[in-house]
């Protein structure tokens, strides 16, 4: 292995400035071409950029594409709904694995933490925050179309979060029927007043 | 030159040494408590149940001492140190170099022992309480008169690009901490900053941002300027290379704080500022690592010998990466996938550790033998101490970008033609990231390892042996009134003449419309053209002149100051003097109620800005999963404002009403109760401790002081409300089935809890 490399010829051209500081020796070279295009190109992209912007304002406000954009999934989410006023389709769904094990996921990774895992919320545990959704006692309707309403817009004074906004119509009507799939179509259903 | 009177001077080496061996202490401390809060972020138990251990009160502390405690204290040392030798003059006063160094250790005493205790004011990088504040501010003031005291002192006339470096850094820090830290007591221990919502939010990260620039920065250029010739006994690879970064720097630098703002409510014209001016800095900053690579040319063959030359070239590299990656993440699109996660920290850690770490442990190797005059005990231990700190280093970053990366996908990955989002629950996000956050654990622990063997080796090499100060010989020469620049010299020339007619002209065309703006277009091109002409015509009297300010240290000292000022005050300026109920989009915040307020003060006390931030961007995936994106009026009375910076777990801007108090209540005391898989701490200790209400009056009183229109109470009327509600939420919990005193903390807290997003009325926009 050779032990230390001999320095590289000093090229003659480079200049040692006169002075030395505590025998600290400075060269005085060029500035690097790419380093010199790095920082005129970045001063150009920021002239040009701050004209797109504020200037001639070819570009939209945060705040106005974030509204446009917003838009633009609220029409793709009326193009792509169902119809959840109908009871029929929703005991149609409880009755289908394919939907009711989807529903399942998604209800033990946000449901099961206040209604519980085994939907007996304060029947199983007084403590816990949400209501029984076995028994056939509803408080806001057991329609499945209420049921699918409640799940969807929430109720907020009880802490129950609006889930439509988050999962979409597709993931809130699975867990729809898998609520559903403890339940059956002819039983009778009773108003209840929260406890 | 030499017909002087020749004397031998001996340096002050005693406050070099003091201030090094503080550094290494500091520094394991610091690291210390970076690895057990990394360790709580995978297991939240390891806070053992105990408020002072807890994440939101540790972080701060670790991030504090990192900064002003390892840093500052190993800046010093360098500082100290090479300035004594390249002006060829003993520190001016050996009782300010004492008052400095007792003083500061004083201050990092004072912060170990508050920032536990929950006393802090709520800003990053800026927790300490008022008293520590005057404290710090009184300590850097001393520094700063120690500093040019000597440099009045010198028998070196001419100033060394180092000490340039130095100079931006004590102006420039002494004029970010006060203005940042401007706020009002309340009592002894508790203050609000003077600024609210988005002023005390563009205050705080022009002052965080250029924390890093002048406080982790400019001193350690200054420091790899003289150690790292010093120890490859190279000359730098170039003068004017300096001169443009220096100056190009210290400008740009300051007008770079709003990109930590990047997609918030702020306004646009500063995020672009922000943005744009970052991007810009990306060559003065490489500027720096060039002279400092580029001087290693002609003595990589010590690369394999000497640690000192490995620490500096691996630090200085490191440098190189973490000023890329700082542009890199300030592009507005970049920002949105990384803001708010773990990219971010291992960002900071690849200037931390690799940039300051290296460099300070390349500089202590270097010092050890010359201020004990003895060798380094074990040169093997040292190079062990540098593969254990970079394998260590590089696997933290990887582990930071890998998660950073991956969460971020994960937030803002939609589903169903966009519609929704893919994963709706944050807690998904979170665990699919903790494998890389225990490899982070692992990455820090290496390194802490390495950096205690380095304390090992410092100190079998300094035990028992004779401290030594160095000794120089000068000549006395007397003063030549010939090459004082006086205020004509300094402003009235060529340099300094175009950059501030070209800088007016370029404000011009950056705020103006219509005529006005083709005018100041037309005038910067013009003076940018002149200049090019003056300078390719008569370029050596710009030398000359340099030449000449550099043997003028107030001058130097002065036109360093007016480059660092003018990006702050064209940025906060026009956001403090407008009325801030115009600043409000279409949003009023209405004021917290007296309980409220005092649920905040306990959400700040706890550092719960730590994790959770109060800003929706104006980002889709931002506006899915947390609702309507912010306004800069809802924050608006918010002393201090707390937008965050980071999102271990979800924002919180518009958390109110969402769940009921039950679920509050359950999940401040046991959170994996609701969100399984959570790394939150559980909250015992709010449950048990009183709220605070006779606090209230002092606290409402210094808020209207501020603005902010809380209505005239009386001290019983504040207690009343303040009670009153307390009640109101407790029965509405024992409704839920959970019984609580009114005034325990956890019923403040959740009554500000249920009102984010919630208080503010519609005004027209």
């Amino acid at each position: 292995m050779n032990p230390v490399p001999p320095s590289p010829p000093e090229d003659p051209g480079i200049k040692v400035r006169p002075h030395t500081y505590d025998g600290i020796q400075e060269y005085d070279q060029r500035l690097p071409n790419w380093w010199l295009y790095t920082l005129y190109g970045t001063i150009a992209f920021a002239v040009i950029y701050w004209f797109a912007w504020q200037i001639a304002r070819i570009i939209p406000s945060d705040g106005e594409s974030v509204d446009a954009a917003l838009a633009r999934v609220a029409a793709a989410k009326m193009a792509g709904s169902i119809d959840v006023t109908d009871n029929t389709k929703f005991w149609e769904m409880s009755r289908n694995p394919v939907f009711v094990d989807a529903g399942a996921k998604t209800y033990s990774s946000l449901c099961s933490a206040c209604h519980l895992a085994s939907l007996r919320g304060k029947s199983e545990n007084p403590a816990a925050v949400g209501p029984d959704l076995t028994d056939t006692a509803w408080i806001h309707g057991g329609l499945p179309a209420e049921v699918y309403a409640t799940a969807a817009k929430g109720v907020l004074v009880k802490g129950m979060p609006a889930w439509e906004p988050v999962l979409g119509q597709k993931k809130t009507a699975e867990v729809v029927a898998f609520i559903l799939s403890h339940h059956r179509p002819d039983e009778a259903a009773t108003a209840e007043t929260p406890k | 030159m030499t017909s002087g009177q020749k004397t031998t001077i001996e340096f002050n080496d005693h406050v070099v040494r003091q201030f090094m061996l503080a550094a290494v202490l500091w520094g394991a401390v610091g690291m210390l408590v970076g690895v057990l809060i990394a360790t709580q972020l995978n297991f939240w138990q390891a806070n053992l149940g105990q408020s002072w251990l807890s994440f939101g009160r540790l972080r701060p502390l670790h991030t504090n001492a990192v900064i002003f405690a390892f840093v500052g204290n190993m800046m010093f040392a360098g500082i100290y140190y090479s300035t004594q030798r390249l002006v060829k003059a003993r520190l001016a006063s050996d009782f300010l170099s004492a008052l400095h160094f007792w003083g500061w250790q004083l201050i990092i005493v004072a912060a170990a022992i508050t920032l536990p205790l929950g006393l802090t004011r709520g800003k990053e990088y800026a927790e300490l309480i008022w008293p520590i504040n005057i404290a710090v501010a009184v300590i850097w003031v001393v520094f700063g008169a120690n500093f040019f005291w000597t440099l009045a002192r010198r028998h070196e006339k001419s100033l060394y690009v180092a000490v340039w470096f130095y100079i931006a850094t004590i102006v420039t820090v002494a004029m970010l901490y006060i203005v940042n830290h401007l706020s009002i007591p309340t009592s002894l221990l508790h203050s609000y900053p003077v600024f609210g919502g988005v002023q005390d939010g563009l205050v705080q990260w022009w002052y965080g941002h250029n924390a890093v620039a002048f406080f982790l920065t400019t001193p350690i250029l200054g420091i790899m300027y003289y150690f790292l010739p010093k120890a490859a006994e190279r000359p730098v690879y170039s003068y004017r290379l300096s001169v443009i970064h220096f100056w190009s720097l210290v400008f740009l630098y300051i007008w770079a704080g709003p990109h930590h703002l990047l997609n918030t409510a702020l306004p646009n014209w500063l995020q672009l500022l922000g943005m744009t001016f970052s991007l810009m800095l990306w060559a003065p900053s490489w500027g720096g690592m060039l002279n400092g690579l580029l001087t290693l040319r002609g003595a990589w063959g010590k690369l394999r010998t000497d640690p000192v030359i490995k620490f500096f070239a691996a630090g200085v590299t490191f440098y190189g990466m973490a000023t890329f990656e700082g542009p890199l993440l300030s592009i507005k699109a970049v920002n949105a996938l990384g803001h708010y996660t773990d990219w971010i920290i291992g960002h900071v850690h690849a200037g931390a550790l690799g940039w300051n770490g290296f460099m300070a442990a390349g500089m202590f190797y270097w010092l050890v033998p010359r201020l004990w005059n003895r060798p380094l005990h074990s040169t093997g231990l040292a190079n062990l101490h540098f593969w254990l700190g970079l394998v260590g280093i590089l696997l933290y970053v990887a582990a930071m970008w890998a998660s950073g990366i991956t969460q971020g996908l994960m937030l803002n990955a939609t589903a169903e033609n966009g519609t929704i989002l893919k994963y709706p629950n944050f807690i998904e996000t979170l665990n699919a990231i903790r494998p890389l956050m225990l490899l982070r654990v692992v990455g820090g622990t290496l390194y802490l390892g390495g950096f205690l063997l380095m304390a090992w080796n410092i100190w079998r090499s300094i035990a028992g042996a004779r401290a030594v100060n160095g000794t120089m010989e000068v000549y006395v020469e007397p003063p030549a009134p010939a090459d004082r620049l006086g205020l004509g010299g300094t402003f009235l020339n060529a340099p300094v003449v175009f950059s501030t007619l070209g800088l007016a002209a370029a404000c011009v065309w950056l705020f103006t419309s219509g005529w006005l703006n083709l005018l100041g277009l037309v005038a910067t091109i013009l003076t940018v053209l002149l200049a090019i002409g003056h300078f390719e015509s008569r370029g050596t009297r710009w030398g000359e002149w340099y030449d000449r300010l550099l043997i003028n240290a107030l001058p130097f000292t002065l036109l360093t100051f007016l480059s660092v000022v003018v990006g702050g005050l064209i940025q906060i300026i026009p956001m403090l003097t407008i009325d801030r109920r115009i600043q409000t989009e279409d949003r009023l915040a209405a004021v917290y109620t007296p309980l409220e307020l005092a649920g905040r003060d306990i959400y700040v006390r706890e550092g719960c800005y730590n994790c959770h931030s109060q800003m929706i961007r104006t980002l889709v995936p931002d506006v899915m999963r947390y609702g309507d994106y912010s306004r800069l009026g809802e924050s608006l009375w918010d002393h201090p404002y707390q937008w965050g910076s980071k999102r271990s777990g979800p924002d919180l801007a518009r958390i109110g009403g969402k769940y009921n108090h039950a679920w509050h209540y359950d999940h401040l005391r046991d959170p994996r109760s609701i969100s399984t898989g959570s790394n939150m701490p559980a909250y015992t200790w709010l449950l048990e401790h009183a709220t605070d209400y006779a606090a209230l009056p002092a606290k409402i009183r210094v808020q209207r002081m501020l603005g902010v229109p809380f209505p005239s109470w009386s001290p019983a009327m504040i207690d009343t409300l303040a009670r009153d509600q307390a009640k109101q939420i407790a029965r509405e919990l024992r409704e839920q089935g959970r019984y609580t005193d009114p005034d325990r903390e956890v019923v403040a807290l959740t009554a500000y809890l249920q009102s984010l997003g919630k208080k503010w009325e519609a005004t027209p926009r």
